[in-house]
């Protein structure tokens, strides 16, 4: 782990590597240290690297941020969300209110946060009003919005959970037969909290090189070095290459506050359909604080569009390895950071949003399946 | 909002603990890290205002380079 990023790629361009290798990260922080620090540009031509479902927000059920808006809209509650969710549009004509964002502006009381200190906070300085935390996330989001639940919140404070694990995503993809990567970078925070272990199912049961990546090059580097030549030698196992923070068996009390406050559901995925057993729901002793029980729902079965992506936005396929971001055909054109048209355009572990800011302006014809 | 950033403890209150990265100060929950012992002086890694794990701060150095790299625009390894 002590070699220089340079001397990591010099030891992958010694390797006698097969004609194409397409390596698949989940995480948008993997996305984006692999982008900013160029590491495409300077990888061997036949090392691929496919951003893959990395990104909670992008995931999030298009029906949940439609219900947040809503209860900002007609209940009296403060309505806080981590930031990225905000500018997320729903499904609704262009004239009508179509983001947290564009809610606020009409007078909904809605804030960005940061933390679930800052929910607690909100919720502890205003007694006299519900407070709804509308929190997206992945495991190491969902894991300490656990621990809020399990150190005790203001009586006002409701949580609507939108939280999914990142590994089933990754076990659907497989089953598919048509995964698409032959080498995998597993998440580092995700492991940090979960274990490293959550990944030996994509060894054991797909033969497919693993390594766990912290986000600096050089652990970036060592992680793909360290899959690349698992496939030149024919050999599998999961790889630590982030052990300065991932250690076995993750976090013991964050695993200990998921189990205490949240079951393990079967949950929508946005643009990919429901993931059995992929998802976080508030127990039922903690009803009093589950905003899906405590407000009547806004859900209209019948709306148009209703969970779809937005027409012509290529997000679901984004999120699943199956095209570039700039395959899509509104990428830079109808969809920028500035007006974006999908959530992987919104997000800073959209894979759309990370490619635009790394500075990626041409767009490409597909040659991915 | 992944986004994990490595801090120094420069106060500990209960759960509560003031740390500090570049000269910025926030408040970070230690509720998750009640397994280890943790201490004013150490390095843990923060997501959302929570630490979720101990590093040693030769670990935070280079994690906080990669940092101003990043904001810093494009470079190459
Ligand atoms: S470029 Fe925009 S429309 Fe296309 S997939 Fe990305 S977010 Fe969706």
């Amino acid at each position: 782990m002590s070699l220089t990023a340079r001397q990591w790629l010099e030891h992958i361009r010694a390797l006698d590597l097969p004609e194409k290798v397409r390596i698949m990260n989940v995480c948008g922080g993997h996305e984006r240290a692999i982008t900013t620090a160029g590491l495409r540009g300077v990888l061997p031509a036949n090392i691929e690297l496919i951003p893959g479902p990395g990104c909670p927000v992008c995931v999030c059920p298009e029906e949940d941020i439609y219900q947040a808006m809503q209860l900002a809209l007609h209940e009296d509650i403060i309505l806080v969300a981590f930031g990225d969710m905000l500018r997320v549009p729903v499904n609704l004509p262009k004239r009508a209110i179509r983001s947290l964002e564009q809610a606020r502006a009409t007078g909904a009381d809605i804030r960005p946060i940061a933390s679930p200190m800052e929910a607690m906070r909100i919720a502890h300085d205003n007694p006299e009003r519900p407070v709804v935390f509308f929190a997206a996330g992945f495991e190491t989001t969902t894991a300490p919005v656990a621990a809020m639940l399990a150190e005790g919140v203001p009586d006002n404070l409701s949580v609507l959970l939108s939280g999914r694990l990142t590994w089933p995503a990754v076990a659907m993809l497989l089953a598919s037969e048509d995964a698409g990567f032959q080498a995998l970078i597993a998440p580092g925070h995700v492991s940090a909290v979960m274990g490293p272990e959550e990944w030996e199912f994509v060894v054991r049961d797909y033969h497919i090189p693993t390594a766990v990546a912290g986000f600096t090059p050089q652990s970036l580097l060592a992680a793909l070095y360290s899959t690349l030549r698992q496939a030149c030698e024919g050999r599998r196992f999961l790889d630590n290459c982030y052990p300065e923070v991932v250690h076995a068996g993750g976090n013991r009390t964050a695993q200990r506050c998921l189990a205490e406050t949240l079951d393990v559901v079967d949950a929508n995925w946005r643009g990919v359909g429901v993931i059995p057993a992929s998802g976080f729901a508030l127990k039922p002793h903690l009803a009093a604080h589950n905003t899906r029980e405590l407000f009547p729902s806004y859900e209209d079965p019948a709306r148009k569009h209703r969970g779809e992506m937005p027409a012509g936005c290529g997000c679901s396929r984004v999120v699943l390895g199956k095209i570039y971001p700039n395959e899509c055909k509104l990428y830079g054109l109808a969809c920028t950071p500035r007006s974006p048209v999908g959530p992987c355009m919104v997000s800073d572990e959209g894979a759309c949003r990370i490619w635009w800011a790394g500075g990626v302006r041409e767009r490409k014809t597909s040659e991915v399946a | 909002m992944c986004l994990a950033i490595p801090m120094k403890i420069i106060a500990i209150d209960g759960f509560n603990a003031r740390c500090e990265a570049k000269g910025v100060e926030r408040d970070v929950s230690l509720f998750i890290m009640q397994h280890e012992a943790v201490e004013i002086g150490d390095f843990v890694m923060v997501h959302v205002g929570y630490a979720i794990q101990k590093m040693t701060p030769q670990e935070a150095r280079s994690t906080w380079e990669l940092f101003d790299q990043m904001l810093g625009g494009v470079d190459t390894p």
